[in-house]
Order: C-alpha cells, then structure tokens, then sequence
C-alpha cells in the first residue's frame, strides 16, 4: 500500500511514538516543535511550541493524557495533550537526552547528558504533583552516571526497575527503590541509540550503532538474539502480533553524501524474531531511518528518518501471508 | 671442592622439612649420616655447565698456516709480525704457536687461533692460496678439516638413501568431482588470509590464517602454489594442508612474477639488503636454487622486468636499444648476445608460441616499426612501418591467434625542447592475423579517444571503449579471414570504463570501476542480448573465475572506507551471495591449469549438453533440499527454544497482572482491543481526499 508521508518538521526526526490506542502518532525533531498526527490518515492535529532547540525524546502515557519531551535547550517539559499547553517545565544542567512514562504514568523517569561540566544523571520524578506553578521539579530520586552517558531508556517490570542503555554499549538495570545497578551486561561495542519493549513489557529489542539489534529479557538482561546487519542501526521495534522485528538505520548523517540511495542503505529491514532471518524490506527514506514504531495493532508501522519525513506504512495481505518454513507440533 | 659444597646445601631445604628446626642456633648444615647424594650435578647445574669450557670448543677456532717461510730464531720475530699483520685483518688472534725443528728453526707451518669459528672460516677464505712472495704461498686450512680429512675411510661406502619424503598432492584443488573453484580473500594489510571454496549451495571456508603474510599474496600462474610476502623473504604455500612449499631468502622482497609453467620465480626486493647486484632473483621453484640475480632495472621499466615465454625455455628483458634474451635453464645470454634494436620501446611475448612482438619509436626519418621475431633462430616473420606514431600499446589474444597494435597517432607534432606535444590524435589498430599465411595485417582506424580495448580469449572478437567524457560507445569487432574486421554492434552513451571477457569468452561484462562507479551489465556477445543490469556501488575490481561460471565484483579498503567486502554473480549477472568484510583488500581466484581435453572431445561435450543438463539439475535439487531440511531442522529447534522460554514468561506475567491492574487504576489494558466499559464514544471526521472536477 503507499505509505503516507507526514510532512511537518523541518529538520531530522528523532523520535517517534504512537500512544496505546494507536490513533494518534507523536513526532520529535530537531526543530524544536513536536507533532502529533492522526495515525489513521496522517493529517495533522497539532504541534506542542515552548522548547527552544532540538527536542531528543518524547514519550506519551498510556491515558493519552500527558507528553513528555525533552531537549537540547536544557528542559523536560510536560503537556497536557488535550490542549496542546506545556503544564511544566524542568530545567536542568544539560541537554534531556532520554524521557519515558513508567507503566502506571504516575512516574516519568528522564536523563541528561555529559556536557558543559555536567555528568549525565538520571531523574525519577512523580507525574502527579507536577503544576504550573513550580519551574522546577524536585526528583524523587536521582543518580549520577560515572562511566558512558546514558543514549536511551526503558521502564523495567511494574515500575520496579529501569533500564539505561549506554554510549560505550552496556546496558544497566536499575533499582528504583534503591538507585543501585542490579544487572549490568556489555553485549553491544558501540553506543545503544534505541531501546524498545515487547507489547507486554517481558522483552526489549536495543538498537546500536555496532550495525546490530539484540534482544534481552527484561527482567534479568539475559541476551536472547541478535541481528545482524552492515550499517549502524538506529531504532528497533517489536510486532506486536507477530514474530516479527524491524530494524532502521544506515550511515551517520555526516556520512550519507557519500553513499548511494540506490544501494538500499536507509531502507526498514525486517527480520523473524526467533530465526533471525530477514525476509524484507521497505524502502522510501533518502537518509537513516532515526526512529520507528509499530502500530499497537501490528498492521503498520511508522518510521521517522534524518530527511525530515515521517512514513506511515500499512502492511499488504502478503505480508501476513508470509511464512517460514519448519515443523510446528 | 667448593662446588661440592654448594651442591650440599641445595641439597638441604627437601631434608630439613623433616627434621625439628632450632631458629636460635646455627642451622645445622651437615648431610645426616648415611646420607648419599643421589642428585647429579647435572640436574642441579645444568645452566652453569653448559658454560663450562669444553675441550673441544676451540678447535673450530684454530687455523693451519702451512706454507711459511722456514726461519732461524733470530728472524722469528719479523716473521711474527708479518703474519699477524696479514691474519689479524679476520680478527683479533688470541693464540699462535710457531713449532720449531731440533735446530730452532720454523717448521714452515704455524697455528693461530681466534676468538671464533667465524673469523677463523673467514680468514681460511681469504688467505688460501694466497702468495706472500715468489717464493712462499698460504696453504690455509682449519685445523677441524685436518680431522674431517684424515678420518676418511679407506673404503668408498655409498651414501645412504634418505627416506622418501612424501609430497602432498600439489594438484588436490583439481580433483574436487564438482569441479569447485578457491579464491583467496585478502584482509587488511597482511592483517589475515582466507582460502576459500566456492561451492553450493555457500562456499566453505579450506584455511584462514592471522599474519600469514606481511603484504598481500599471489597465486602461481597455474594455480599450484600461493606466495606470501615476509620482511625475510617469499614463501610458497602448497598442498591441501597450505604447508609451507618453499621459501625464498630475500629481504623486503615486494613483488614477484611467476614463469608460465611454474618452473621459476623472480623476486624483486628494491630496498632489500643483500647488495645492489641481488635486486632481482631468479630462483627455481622444486629445488629452491637461487638461479640467478640481477641489478635493479632502470626507472622506466615496468613490473615484471622480465617476461617469460609460454613454454619457461626464455626469458628476456627490456634494455636501452636491446632486447636481452636469455635461456634456460643455463640463464646465460640467448647466443652470448643480446639483440640490438635501436629505438626499442615496449615487447611482449606471443601466448603460444616462441614469438616476441616489439615496437620501435619514430627517428627522424625512419618511421616507427613493429616487427615479429621468432626466437631461438631471431627471423623476422613479420614487420609494419608506421607513420605518427605517438605511441604503441601491443595486445595478444590469449590464443595467440592474433595480435592487435593499438597506435595512437597525432596529425600535428610540435617540438619545445625535452617537451613533445601532439595534437588532433586519432588511433589505429593494426590486427596481425598469426594462423594466416604471411601474416596479413588489417587495420581498423577511431577518431575517437580510446578508453579500453580487450580481445575476447577464445574467438576473434574484440571490443573497444571509445569516445569523449559525453558520449561513451562500446564497439564490437569481429575479425574475419580474409577481409576486414566488421563491425558487429555499437552501443553508445554507456557509463562503463573497463572491460572484463568471460576466460571461456562469448560473455562479457562491462563495468563501471571507481569511487562514483558501480554500474555493471552482464553481456552476451552471440547475439548481444544485456543478460541483466545491475550495479555494486564504489566497486574497484572484477575477476572472472578460470571456468567463466562466475564473477566477483569487490570494494576494496584500500579504495574506499564503506561497504568494503564483495559480491558473488553468476555469468548471467544473477547476485549470489553479498559479503560485507570490513577491511576487504583482495580478492583472487585460484588459477586453473589449461584443459587437457582435446578440442574434438570439448566440442563433444558440448554437443551432448542436454545430457549432462538433467544430472546437474538432480544434483543442485538434492543438495537444496538437503539444504532446507537442515536449515527447518534448525528453525524448530530454534522455535521450540523460544516457545519453552515464552511459556514460562507468559505465566510470570499472568502472575503479575493484579499489579499491574493496581499500577493502572484497575483497568486492564492487557488486550488489544479497548475496553468498551471505560471509552468514551467520539465522532472524528477525517478529512480523507480532495477531488477538484470541472464540470462543464
């Protein structure tokens, strides 16, 4: 089917995120004003204006009630969707590099980056005191990140634990009672640039600049399996029907001049989540895919790229179709 | 005996554990009584008594001087100063005797020893034989050879055989019944090495090894041996096993070329130490030999200096106005002469035969030559003057059917001192029919800039890029007997820059090399038909197989930093297998030995195709079935492993689910489907296509 193109940033995307009924999809980029557009047929409802730079990251509850961003201008701002208004602001030392809902939304969890004289620290915060009236949220808890900054994040099982995926490749699991490591593991050689959970949260696929995707157990980030490909990749995410993984990626912007569209470099690859085989691919962007998303019915899937453009792809009937080959009891 | 001494309290430490120990007192050092010292000295001492001085150490040091002036005492002295003015030269003299008869004179012979073997060999070398006056001549010899001579057994006993050395089969590639080709990956700078077999239904990994060789490596001309580059040398590689064949002592070696049959071997090391006259060796391959070395060649030679006839028996090489032939295996001159040709520019030898082709510059008034001269005898069977010639490039057909002499020439020449500039060139090529009578020569003449130009290997085809930056034609010429060579079809506006024939001929690819490059397309020259067009992006070389089955398009990392590794087609431009290597730096295919069916028997094969066709098909049926058996076996297994694993996360997660209805306000959000208790209905319009119809 032809994809919809959502044209309404002006520069790359950063990331993307449908919320849990899969009507709306929201939209970051580097040019300061996140989207949100009707999944459906791509138009758009609005634009959340107030940061004054990049906006990294993104995240929306499962209500639908409230966004979080955050960004290069040194602020994690909250939103009430309804309305499109930023209900607070949090400033801190250094560009907001990750942002994310717990499961509940009663949390919000975001960090920071190296830089400027800062370490890269992690915030926990409580979503349900946050008003207008204060410019400054105090976290409810809060810790330093010595060694490699954190590049993204995801909540652990039942608001217990969080996950931080790091610049140098490791991945730690925190404990949110107590802000100490509770598993560590270095299965990635380069930075972990995206993390995302299966539908019911057991499992999370990362995405590295290593030119892989790997997927981990979330309780105990047991490595499960790995795909492999010959660029670096930049976002994964897993189908939520079926056993199907997609991979987005290819060459550093500064890089792209020098490689040929023609070569399929940017295209979304798919891959069988248990063979680790690649069965397709989907081509359309003309720079590296930064950030992808499945719908949460698994009939499509968005894909947001350095060009600016966000894709909104339904699947073929032979998309479903297609099967592998072995022996089912 | 103080040694003995030392021994003993060695001795102690394993005793003592036994024996109460007072600290406060003198230990008591004594063997106990009855204590009998059973370790040998040479187990506690075996590094000081290899220092040990042994009788026999100085012998290789010490020198004979026979041949000496016979002296009284009183002229003993000048004589000594004589000789150790003339001995002391290979190094210091740390002992001489000089025996003297009853009546105090010399005995003529006199002992000198070194400080080691290595002067005393030297000094043997230099002095023997040599004449101190008219009188008096040096019979110098190591006092070790008087030993070695007079031990010589009255009776001649033949040496005895040494046992037969078993030789790995050097030709076990060939004998693959699926006739399977190996290619050589390269990778990195020397950084590892793999030797792989292309067989189906993927190829198979024979031999990869780290630092196997410094530089990069080469396959011999037939395929038997690979050769890889060391700081101390070359060394061949053979055998299933690539166990080490031969090696080749010459240092900061950095190229080689092989003789077609594989009999030598000529290294060339242009920074090597082993003095200016060893630039260039010659060595024979079975035995090792080194066969011959030669000063490094002028500037202006290219690589390989010296070029082989087909059949190993001459070799010659490019001089200033010569041509030097010479001949195996004495590598002495060919006729203890070389050939004068004034003018002489570029050579090369025919494939097939003992022919050399050669061309000679325009002088003044004598017009520029190409000659054919057959060698032992030196005839000249065929020559053809030409006119403004700029330049020449000499083109074999691999058969040896035909030679074709590209000539650019120019219509205007102008002369500024050392600076030759030639304008409104225009390009001829003379083809020289070889199997014809007399040799009859055609010649086809472009306008155009001449790009490439490439013989098909077995046929009479040949194939020219031409043309300027704007408009790219391929030609394809046939030569026929008899006539002219006929245009067969023209393409133009074409991206390509190279030129790659099928080794079997008939198909070729064009191709498009370089940092913006990447186009390709699989020609088939019977009736032109573009087999397929396809590009592999900043590619930087092509090889065909030997068999012409398959091609191999390759980014090399010393061209280009991304997407190095290389692709596997088959002849029709069907993409086989990517590989993506970081560090990707060659690639080549293990040369095959020419066949050694008859052409009647080739021409029968073919005719019974159709036969063959249904075998091979069964065959590649089985092996991809077979195939996918193994590879749904082991998807199951993969798919019973995750199931098992999903199972059990499944019910932990069941478990969990009062709490996380806690974490949610008692909603469940578990499904799919939105729980219609708590949605609140909501009409959306949806703004889905605007259609503008003019109605008139």
């Amino acid at each position: 089917m032809k994809p919809l193109m959502l044209q309404g940033h002006e520069r790359a995307i950063t990331q993307i995120k449908y919320n849990r009924e899969g009507d709306l999809l929201f939209s970051a980029a580097k040019d300061s004003k996140p989207n949100v557009w009707w999944s459906l047929n791509g138009e758009r409802l609005g634009t959340f204006n107030g940061h004054g730079g990049v906006v990294w990251c993104l995240d929306v509850d499962w209500q639908t009630i409230n966004l979080i961003t955050g960004g290069g201008d040194s602020s994690c701002r909250l939103w009430d969707l309804e309305t499109g208004k930023n209900i607070a602001t949090i400033k801190s030392n250094s560009s907001v590099r990750t942002c994310n809902f717990s499961y509940s939304a009663t949390q919000a969890a975001y960090t920071t980056d190296k830089a400027m004289g800062h370490p890269c620290e992690v915030f926990v915060i409580d979503t349900r005191t946050v008003d207008d009236s204060i410019s400054s949220q105090t976290p409810t808890l809060k810790w330093e990140i010595t060694d490699s900054k954190v590049t993204s994040m995801v909540w652990g099982i039942l608001d217990e634990t969080l996950i931080t995926g790091h610049e140098a490749g490791d991945i730690i699991q925190w404990d949110l009672r107590t802000g100490k490591k509770v598993h560590s593991v270095k299965e990635h050689t380069h930075q972990v640039h995206d993390m995302q959970l299966s539908r019911d949260g057991t499992m999370f696929i990362t995405a590295s600049k290593d030119q892989t995707a790997k997927l981990f157990d979330t309780a105990s980030l047991e490595l499960l399996k790995e795909y492999k490909t010959e660029r670096p990749v930049n976002s994964a995410a897993l189908s939520p029907i079926l056993d199907h993984v997609v991979l987005g990626g290819g060459q550093d912007a500064m890089e792209v001049t020098t490689t040929s569209t023609r070569q399929g470099k940017f295209d979304a690859r798919f891959f069988h989540l248990v063979f680790e085989e690649e069965f397709g691919r989907i081509k359309g962007h003309f720079g590296p895919i930064n950030s992808l998303a499945f719908h949460p019915d698994g009939k499509s899937y968005a894909s947001g790229g350095e060009d600016g453009y966000v894709r909104v792809q339904s699947f073929d009937q032979s998309y479903f179709d297609y099967t592998f080959d072995y022996n089912r009891e | 005996m103080a040694k003995k001494k030392g021994d003993e309290k060695v001795n102690q430490t394993p005793q003592s554990d036994n024996e109460e120990q007072n600290f406060d007192e003198e230990p008591d050092f004594d063997d106990p009584e009855g204590f009998v010292d059973d370790i040998p000295d040479e187990e506690l001492l075996a590094d000081l008594l290899e220092q040990k001085p042994k009788e026999s150490d100085s012998y290789e040091n010490v020198v004979v001087v026979d041949g000496c002036p016979q002296v009284g005492p009183e002229r003993l002295e000048k004589l000594q100063s004589v000789i150790n003015k003339i001995f002391s030269k290979f190094g210091k003299i740390v002992n001489e005797y000089y025996p003297t008869s009853e009546n105090g004179n010399t005995t003529g012979y006199i002992f000198l020893e070194y400080s080691n073997p290595q002067n005393a060999a030297e000094a043997v070398k230099a002095t023997n034989n040599c004449k101190l006056d008219k009188q008096h001549t040096f019979l110098v010899n190591l006092f070790t050879d008087f030993k070695k001579y007079s031990d010589i057994p009255k009776e001649w006993e033949p040496p005895a055989p040494q046992p037969f050395k078993v030789q790995s089969d050097l030709q076990w590639y060939l004998m693959d019944p699926d006739a399977y080709d190996q290619f050589l990956v390269g990778i990195g700078t020397g950084v590892a090495l793999q030797v792989w077999q292309n067989a189906l239904p993927e190829p198979l990994l024979m031999q990869e090894r780290p630092n196997w060789t410094e530089t990069y490596a080469a396959w011999s001309p037939l395929g038997t041996y690979l050769a890889t580059f060391h700081w101390r040398g070359v060394a061949l590689w053979a055998g299933p096993k690539f166990s080490q064949f031969q090696k080749f002592f010459h240092p900061e070696a950095r190229f080689i070329s092989f003789s077609p049959c594989e009999n030598y071997v000529v290294t060339f090391s242009p920074t090597g130490d082993r003095g200016e006259d060893k630039k260039l060796i010659i060595w024979d391959i079975r035995t090792g030999q080194e066969k011959r070395s030669f000063p490094p060649p002028d500037e202006y030679v290219t690589w390989p200096v010296f070029r082989w006839s087909k059949d190993d028996r001459y070799f010659a090489r490019l001089g200033q106005d010569v041509l030097s032939v010479y001949e195996t295996p004495s590598f002495g001159l060919l006729d203890k002469k070389s050939i004068k040709i004034p003018g002489i520019r570029d050579f090369s030898w025919s494939p097939t035969d003992n022919i050399v082709a050669y061309w000679v510059a325009e002088d003044k008034d004598v017009p520029a030559r190409v000659t054919l001269l057959e060698l032992p005898n030196r005839t000249e069977i065929r020559s053809k003057n030409l006119f403004s010639v700029a330049d020449c490039k000499i083109h074999w057909q691999k058969s040896g059917d035909y030679l074709c002499v590209k000539v650019d020439r120019y219509s205007k020449v102008k002369k500024d001192k050392n600076d030759i500039k030639y304008s409104g060139m225009y390009y001829n090529f003379e083809i020289f029919h070889m199997r014809e009578k007399e040799i009859p020569v055609d010649s086809v003449e472009i306008k155009e800039p001449i790009q490439a130009f490439a013989w098909e290997p077995v046929g009479s085809k040949f194939a020219i890029i031409h043309g300027d930056t704007a408009n790219i034609c391929i030609s394809f010429y046939q030569v026929n007997t008899g006539q002219a060579p006929t245009l067969l079809k023209k393409f133009e506006r074409q991206p390509f820059n190279h030129l790659f024939w099928s080794p079997s001929g008939q198909f070729i690819v064009l191709a498009n090399l370089g940092l913006t490059g990447g186009a390709l397309e699989f020609l088939d020259t019977n009736d032109f038909t573009i087999m397929n067009v396809s590009d592999h992006y900043q590619m930087s070389g092509i090889e065909w197989d030997p068999t012409g089955r398959f091609v191999v398009t390759g980014v090399s990392s010393l061209k280009s930093k991304i997407d190095t590794g290389y692709y596997i087609w088959s002849f029709q431009g069907k993409i086989l297998r990517r590989v993506m290597k970081e560090g990707f730096a060659q690639f080549n295919w293990r040369p095959r030995p020419p066949t050694l069916l008859s052409e009647k028997q080739q021409k029968d094969i073919k005719k019974n195709l159709k036969k063959y066709y249904s075998q091979f098909e069964t065959k590649d049926r089985m092996r991809s079935s077979k195939a996918s058996k193994e590879l749904v076996a082991k998807r199951t297994e993969q798919m019973k492993k995750h199931v098992e694993y999903r199972e059990q996360k499944v019910l932990e997660w069941n478990e969990q689910k009062p709490r996380r209805l806690e974490l949610r306000n008692y909603m469940d959000t578990d499904g799919l489907e939105i729980d219609g208790s708590t949605t609140v209905e909501e009409v959306v319009e949806f703004f889905v296509k605007e259609e503008i119809t003019v109605i008139e």
